[in-house]
């Protein structure tokens, strides 16, 4: 009986080594079928890349469809096959995710598992598709940083946007290079309806966000206000106070004109230091917005109210 | 038997979709300690920052079994600009994060006023006149502060349906300068410390499907925003105000916002899809009008009289954006698409008696507009890597408001790319804006016979690019681009009558033996703008002779500045010992060229046309040097040690010999406070950093 049961255990022993092994065998043979080598194959020699790998999204076995319950490094760059049995060379039809493939192909490969996304479902409309900038221009793979992006930003965005960043560092600016704020928060990186790929509709919409104070609505509108914050501002970056396109009395004085003080010249003598024996409250400090201060709009009484000044 | 099957599954399974084991917890904790050193206006150092003496802390902790994950940062703990990340949730189940972080806004610190009270509702100064001795003034600090609280939560488990709820508190608090006029008009100016304390909060919900070929989502987001301070009272020094009159500043009305927003998407045929987004949004303000304002102090309060003494403002706004993008042959992309938007004020129009004023009666006007855009872009793949794109588009405005109601605009661009060889990319293009305004030819008021505003009126903008970057290796590249833009407004009389602008930029980037990294900027742009105005006393129209009191006039606003950095990373021990050195300027020179049109009129006592211009407006130069040595005592530990130099030097004629008081009656007069005054300043920053990573 003992040994009856002794034999019972050693048979399904073997019968355990004996599937085990016809399963690698299996396995490595249908690999070899199609093309995929194995992780464990790529690991040998890109080690590096493979613990980048591990710190990545893409290697957490508890997302469906990742890269981990697929062909891991192969699930992006490719079946290996070819690149392993010529001894590593290039031009073996695997993606490398650089400079020289072409981005249509880039985007492909990721958008054939991120299609599904919530976060990309107006890539087509998206400046970014349009002028040529793939998914692996900003994100990695391998990273193992939030979203997988290559670098924070703004930092990130400005290897593409310099003129943005010329304009980021000028004196009056949004806390971008403070770090306060990231462009992501006006901007949908992956495309959409709004202009400017703005998280909005409109410029106002967007701003608004922010500057609820600005929102009204109110009794005493100005127009060009109401319809676009950009008539005046420039969002990136000025070398005038309150990112003003222009500096007061001039911007004002670009559209009122002619009558009572609006039209009248001011120049270096309604300055301080200028000799002029009237008019210098509306040169000196802030222009025009030493009285016009609701500018935006406002609910003053009357006339005072109507022209911004209570 | 079934044990060895049972077994034989695990064994056999496991190698498949094991999750390779990683440290569950890693994180890293750094101290920086700084030495700070600054002469001149520390709020302009400090506008959006909180440097100065002091141990910095920065903390990030995660936590990841491959089943649940966390992660914690946190940065600048404690100071101004504080900020706090908690991230986590359940690998393709859910996920959540919680935020708070600071965002501080120095404006002038030890600012001045006559009036006690900077900072709450009601100001006021003990004695008429107010005292001009500033020494006698109380003293307080510019400045305000963000808080911003935030949550959310995202369903990811239920795919291919998805919903992401997020919520925010924004709160703001601070005194900031705002202005009044004394009397109006030709009265003194009024910079008055006003309060900010107010409160945005918001939600964001969004619900959807998502799996190929279609997308559909419907949002919705409410903003509700309060203000403590519906007001601003204040003694009026404008005449004779011994009677303690009061008068009034309206500051932004509380009000809440909400937006419905139905997009999707649908992937058709021909490699094509169809997008759409509809959305219909609402914002409402409630306020008390007030019956009355302080014209002539000395003679009280000048009663009005209103059709209701509440106003309720509501604005409806919506939106339409339909889009279909195609790929129906390999070489051609095609766009199409059609946006329509609209703004409906329905707020309430309120009338107005006021006997001194011509007319007595009179109303606000509600501002109303109606935008429809359409148009399309083609790209063609070209032979030998060339690709063209092609776009059209054309949009009508029609406003309802006095100077200018509608606007026709057509847009044309056309951009060539060339990537024939891998290491090199280049385009060219160029954009034509050409805008068209409707104007009546004869207006009583004479504003749409000569006036254009800018935002409106005819124009022919032509903007020129080009692109070049060239990368012939992994470790050296180097961009450069410039841009050209011209416009001119053909109908405009008087106004804006064109300007002009240039940007050129470089950067470069090199690697050198993956020991030494130098990396430079270069930004040069140059802007002018044209405007051609009239002072007048009634005699509006420009083509009469001019007088010494009806004449025109004509400024060029010239804005330029540039920029360079270089730098240099040197990794002395790879991996072990680094040296980093950077320094950047940036300089801007800003003028104003004025020319009065008198013909044989002399201008007016003392001045030429020569010493009427400003040489200094808005003129600064900011340069930065930074030096840092980091070392990675071990794979955990680092130190790094560094000094950051910084000076901004601001020169503009409306600042020069500034007076707090330069007079105290008529349009010389006004009662400042220091606000943005002199915001030079010079600093030294020195800093260790220890960093401890597990």
């Amino acid at each position: 009986m003992k040994i009856k049961k002794i034999k019972s255990w050693l048979f399904s022993l073997f019968t355990i080594f004996l599937l085990v092994s016809l399963t690698a065998i299996f396995q490595q043979s249908t690999a070899a079928d199609d093309g995929y080598v194995g992780k464990d194959v790529c690991r040998a020699c890109h080690q590096k890349s493979y613990d980048s790998y591990l710190k990545s999204t893409h290697s957490k076995v508890a997302i469906p469809g990742n890269p981990a319950n697929r062909n891991s490094c192969e699930s992006c760059h490719g079946p290996g096959l070819e690149h392993v049995q010529k001894a590593g060379a290039k031009g073996t039809g695997l993606i490398t995710f650089d400079k020289k493939t072409d981005p249509e192909v880039k985007q492909a490969k990721c958008l054939s598992c991120h299609q599904d996304s919530s976060a990309v479902p107006f890539w087509d409309l998206s400046k970014h598709k349009v002028n040529g900038v793939s998914c692996s221009d900003c994100h990695s793979g391998h990273a193992g940083t939030k979203n997988n992006l290559k670098m924070a930003e703004p930092a990130l965005c400005f290897t593409c946007h310099a003129s943005i960043r010329a304009q980021a560092n000028k004196q009056s600016h949004h806390p971008l290079k403070e770090g306060l704020m990231k462009c992501t928060q006006c901007h949908d990186q992956h495309g959409g309806s709004g202009p400017k790929m703005v998280k909005a509709d409109t410029v106002n919409e967007l701003c608004f966000k922010c500057h609820a104070e600005k929102r009204g609505p109110f009794m005493w509108e100005h127009p060009p206000v109401a319809e676009n914050c950009l008539t005046c501002h420039v969002p990136h970056g000025s070398n005038h106070g309150k990112l003003l396109s222009s500096k007061p009395p001039l911007l004002c004085q670009s559209c009122h004109d002619a009558t009572q003080h609006p039209g009248t010249i001011y120049t270096r003598f309604e300055t301080s230091p200028g000799t002029a024996v009237s008019g210098k409250n509306r040169m000196i400090a802030r222009g025009c917005l030493n009285c016009h201060t609701n500018i935006h709009g406002g609910n003053g009484p009357s006339v005072r109210g109507q022209r911004f000044v209570r | 038997m079934l044990l060895s099957v049972f077994l034989f599954g695990l064994v056999s399974l496991s190698p498949a979709f094991a999750q390779e084991q990683e440290d569950k917890f890693s994180g890293e904790i750094s101290a920086q300690g700084t030495l700070t050193h600054i002469n001149g206006n520390e709020a302009k150092f400090n506008e959006y920052r909180d440097i100065r003496n002091g141990l910095y802390g920065d903390v990030k902790l995660k936590y990841d079994d491959n089943k649940y994950y966390v992660d914690f940062y946190s940065r600048n703990m404690f100071y101004d600009t504080q900020s706090y990340d908690l991230e986590g949730g359940k690998w393709g189940v859910f996920k959540f994060n919680i935020n708070y972080n600071e965002i501080p806004h120095n404006f002038t610190y030890d600012a001045q006023t006559l009036y006690s009270g900077a900072g709450t509702a009601n100001l006021t100064y003990p004695t008429h006149p107010p005292s001009t001795n500033t020494g006698a003034w109380n003293t307080f600090d510019y400045s305000t502060k963000r808080k911003n609280s935030g949550a959310g939560f995202k369903i990811d488990v239920l795919k291919p349906f998805f919903m992401d709820f997020s919520a925010a508190i924004d709160e703001r608090a601070g005194i900031y300068p705002i202005g009044a006029a004394g009397t109006t008009p030709g009265g003194i100016a009024l910079e008055l410390p006003a309060p900010i304390d107010c409160r945005t909060d918001s939600i964001n919900l969004l619900g959807g499907y998502v799996r190929n070929p279609l997308y559909i989502s419907l949002g919705y987001f409410y903003s509700n925003f309060t203000n403590s301070n519906p007001n601003l009272s204040f003694r009026n020094p404008a005449t004779n105000n011994t009677a303690s009159v009061t008068d009034t500043y309206s500051l932004p009305p509380d009000n809440h916002y909400y937006k419905v927003n139905l997009k999707g998407a649908l992937k058709l045929p021909l490699n094509s899809k169809f997008n759409i987004d509809l959305a219909t949004a609402s914002a409402k303000s409630d306020a008390l009008l007030s019956n009355s304002y302080v014209a002539d102090v000395a003679g009280g309060l000048r009663n009005i009289t209103l059709s209701t003494p509440f106003f309720n403002g509501q604005v409806d706004t919506n939106n339409i954006a339909t889009s279909v993008t195609s790929r129906p042959l390999s070489f051609l992309d095609a766009k199409l698409f059609l946006k329509y938007d609209d703004r409906k004020n329905k707020s309430d129009v309120i009338t107005i008696t006021d006997a001194t004023q011509t007319p007595a009666t009179f109303n606000n006007t509600l501002f109303n507009y109606r935008r429809v855009k359409y148009g399309t872009e083609l790209g063609f793949q070209l032979p030998a890597k060339f690709y063209f794109l092609g776009t059209y588009n054309h949009s009508t405005i029609s406003r309802e408001r006095e100077d200018i109601p509608d606007n026709r605009d057509d847009l044309f661009s056309a951009e060539l790319r060339w990537k024939g060889v891998d290491f090199l990319a280049a385009r060219i293009g160029y954009e034509r804006l050409d805008r068209k305004a409707e104007f009546l030819p004869t207006d009583p008021t004479d504003i749409e016979t000569f006036i254009r505003r800018f935002d409106a009126a005819g124009k022919i903008r032509d903007t020129y690019k080009a692109n070049l970057d060239f990368f012939p290796t992994d470790n050296f590249s180097i961009s450069l681009s410039y841009k050209h833009r011209e416009t001119n407004y053909p109908d405009t009389i008087l106004g804006l009558t064109g300007d002009k602008g240039d940007e050129f930029l470089i950067d470069v980037d090199y690697l050198i033996n993956k020991r030494i990294r130098l990396f430079g900027s270069f930004d040069y742009e140059r802007i002018r703008q044209d405007q051609f105005q009239r002072q007048s006393t009634g005699a509006v129209d420009p083509s009469l002779p001019p007088t010494p009191t009806n004449f025109n006039w004509t400024a060029a606003q010239k804005d330029e500045n540039y920029s360079y950095s270089a730098g240099a990373e040197i990794f002395i021990v790879p991996e072990k010992l680094t040296l980093l050195v950077q320094y950047s300027y940036l300089q801007a020179d800003d003028s104003v060229d004025y020319t009065y049109l008198l013909g044989a009129n002399p201008l007016p006592a003392g001045r030429t046309q020569d010493n009427i211009d400003l040489s200094n407006w808005d003129g600064y130069k900011l340069s930065r040097f930074l030096i840092k040595l980091s070392y990675n005592v071990t794979k955990s530990l680092s130190v790094a040690t560094g000094y950051v130099y910084e000076k901004y030097d601001y020169n503009d004629a409306q600042y020069d010999g500034y007076q707090y008081v330069p007079a105290v009656t008529g349009t010389n007069g006004a009662y400042l406070t220091g606000a943005y005054n002199n915001p030079s300043y010079e600093s030294h920053v020195g800093f260790v950093t220890l960093s401890y990573r597990f």
